[in-house]
């Protein structure tokens, strides 16, 4: 055996290669979801491969950035996420297109992040921007696409977890908790974790109102009916009840839609509170011990790049999907049509029955075989 | 489907095995040395503690029985709805006595635990360098032999530290049992895992 020097043999941690029918059945998986986003009038958008690392500035994504330094010093960033790059582009170059603006990617990101669950470090995400648009619309617009995704995929048992960072974020506001406080306690109420939550509250100054109402966050999570148990709960606080209502209206709107057994209202749902400012949703099946998609409102961001308009948008993750329709038995079919062999002595006449074969839509292999 | 449960074969097993009996759940008993054993219903998985949360986290077990002390070590991303109420414990930065050890005098401290992200995390709070020593047990014993300035470990009644000439220093976590739950087995499993939870929330002691 040759030996070989090992840079050319192992792969780097965090990437992966797919060969055959692996990647036959990504590609299907990809096709079926950008039928759904073409179907619901999203363009499609190829942004850059990389971009200025500020266009991706965020304490959530720096950290996972692979940034290095162009030629003219500036530094660069391999994107970490495409909706940051979708924001640009729509403020700058798109900015005398009339809202709402629809846009949708697939294609590659990468993170600094330790290999999980069918996740690298380079990943491919499906998504989709709803930029501008009136709210409530936009968003049981892109939760209405998402379940037509999940559908269309044949997943099975499939749920989207809907929630609104508005209520945890409303029943906190002027509670004067400080940036280390409020991540501690965000992330007990992200664990359902309702004596973690007490701990942070008793050692805080909030109001005692506001401390029951966000730790009754852990168990606000099920049927619909939490709405209404919320609404009576939070009466208290506008901003809250704002919130609230806002998630209803989208909740009742897929509810009529015959999207209600597939929702699961969470309003211990309150992941990315520096990025998220409403509706935040995950889908998440049997088969899969974590999710395969989730995403948003986030209001804020545009307003970074100049053209500030509301903004809601979610995406898929290829390999998660993947992972998810082999567990449940729904990959799909990706065996190509038998190839036929064709070849002869005299390579031209070969070649001409390959062409002709060729154009009544066979599957051809052409030649004698293998290299000599 | 049944329910998949994954429990530690270590300290939290007699106490996870007295909550289930208590609220007239299924538990196994005498199935030897099985680690997969399925009863009435729901399957259980004995796994060393230190992996509940992982297989919590990834949906093999749709639910587990982890300390505190652990989730904070793993970091899993895993709901913790319910204080099963045993297992109490600290998590201790501990020195041996009279050793003098002291952040302000040492450039670098040099800690033995079984617990490094967690040791890690509390010395970058207090602006200490320090150098983690991961050991896979009998920590006790590293300051004495030379092989750490202190530790950081679980504490129950204190008896262990005394016996190997150690006294605890500083609280760094506060532990019990923890009912772990998985994301996804949360949403998309709802009645089953929800009647589970309410079962063992009204079986707490």
């Amino acid at each position: 055996m040759i030996n070989t020097p090992q840079r050319l043999v192992h792969v780097p941690p965090g990437v992966q290669c797919f060969v055959g029918d692996e990647a036959r059945g990504r590609r299907r998986i990809e096709e079926t979801v950008v039928q759904v986003f073409e179907g619901w009038d999203y363009e499609e958008i190829i942004p850059p491969l990389y971009d200025y690392a500020e266009v991706f500035a965020g304490p959530a994504l720096s950290p996972k950035t692979y940034s290095f330094v162009g030629r003219d010093g500036s530094v660069l960033a391999l994107r970490p996420d495409f909706t940051s790059l979708l924001a640009k582009v729509a403020a700058g170059r798109l900015r005398d297109r009339p809202a709402p603006i629809r846009l949708y990617y697939s294609g590659e990101v990468l993170r600094y992040e330790p290999p999980k669950a069918g996740r690298q470090s380079e990943l491919h995400q499906m998504g989709l921007e709803h930029l501008g648009g009136e709210r409530s619309a936009a968003d049981a617009e892109v939760l209405a696409i998402a379940a037509e995704c999940l559908d269309r995929l044949g997943a099975q048992s499939w749920v989207l977890a809907v929630g609104h960072v508005g209520v945890f974020t409303g029943l906190l506001a002027g509670s004067g908790l400080d940036g280390g406080a409020l991540e501690t306690l965000r992330e007990r109420v992200e664990g359902k974790d309702a004596g973690g939550v007490s701990e942070v509250l008793e050692r805080s100054r909030v109001a005692p109102e506001a401390a029951r109402a966000v730790l009754r966050l852990t168990e606000m999570a099920g049927e619909a009916a939490v709405l209404e148990e919320a609404a009576r709960a939070f009466a208290f606080s506008p901003a809250a009840s704002v919130a609230v209502a806002e998630l209803t209206r989208v909740v009742e709107a897929l509810r009529a839609a015959g999207l209600g057994d597939r929702l699961a209202v969470d309003l211990g749902e309150v992941r990315g509170l520096d990025y998220y400012t409403g509706l935040v949703f995950r889908a998440y099946a049997p088969g899969l011990g974590f999710e395969v998609g989730g995403g948003g409102r986030y209001d804020t961001l545009l307003e970074r790049f100049g053209r500030p308009m509301p903004a809601v948008g979610f995406m898929f993750g290829l390999d998660r999907l993947s992972l998810l329709l082999e567990r449940q038995g729904r990959l799909p079919a990706a065996a190509p049509l038998a190839a036929e062999t064709v070849q002869g002595p005299a390579l031209g006449e070969a070649l001409t029955r390959a062409r002709a074969r060729r154009q009544a839509g066979a599957r051809i292999r052409f030649g004698n075989g293998g290299d000599r | 489907m049944s329910l998949t449960v994954a429990l530690s074969k270590g300290k939290l097993l007699a106490g996870s095995e007295a909550l289930f009996r208590r609220r007239g759940l299924p538990f196994p008993g005498g199935e030897g040395r099985k680690l997969v054993v399925p009863v009435d219903g729901l399957r259980f998985l004995f796994v060393k503690d230190m992996d509940v949360p992982t297989y919590v986290e990834y949906g093999v077990a749709d639910c587990g029985i982890a300390g505190r002390d652990v989730l904070l070590e793993t970091g899993s991303d895993v709901y913790e709805p319910l204080d099963l109420g045993f297992g109490h414990c600290r998590l201790v930065v501990a020195r041996l006595r009279g050793s003098g050890l002291s952040y302000d005098r040492a450039s670098t401290v040099r800690v033995a635990t079984k617990y490094p992200r967690v040791t890690a995390a509390h010395f970058l709070d207090r602006g200490v360098s320090v150098e983690v020593v991961k050991l896979a047990g009998s920590v006790e014993i590293a300051p004495g032999l030379g092989l750490a300035d202190c530790i950081v470990d679980v504490v129950e009644t204190g008896r262990t530290l005394q016996e190997n000439g150690l006294e605890p220093v500083e609280d760094v976590a506060i532990s019990s049992a923890r009912l772990v739950v998985n994301r996804a087995s949360f949403h998309a499993r709802r009645a089953e895992v929800g009647r589970l939870i309410e079962t063992l929330r009204s079986a707490k002691p």
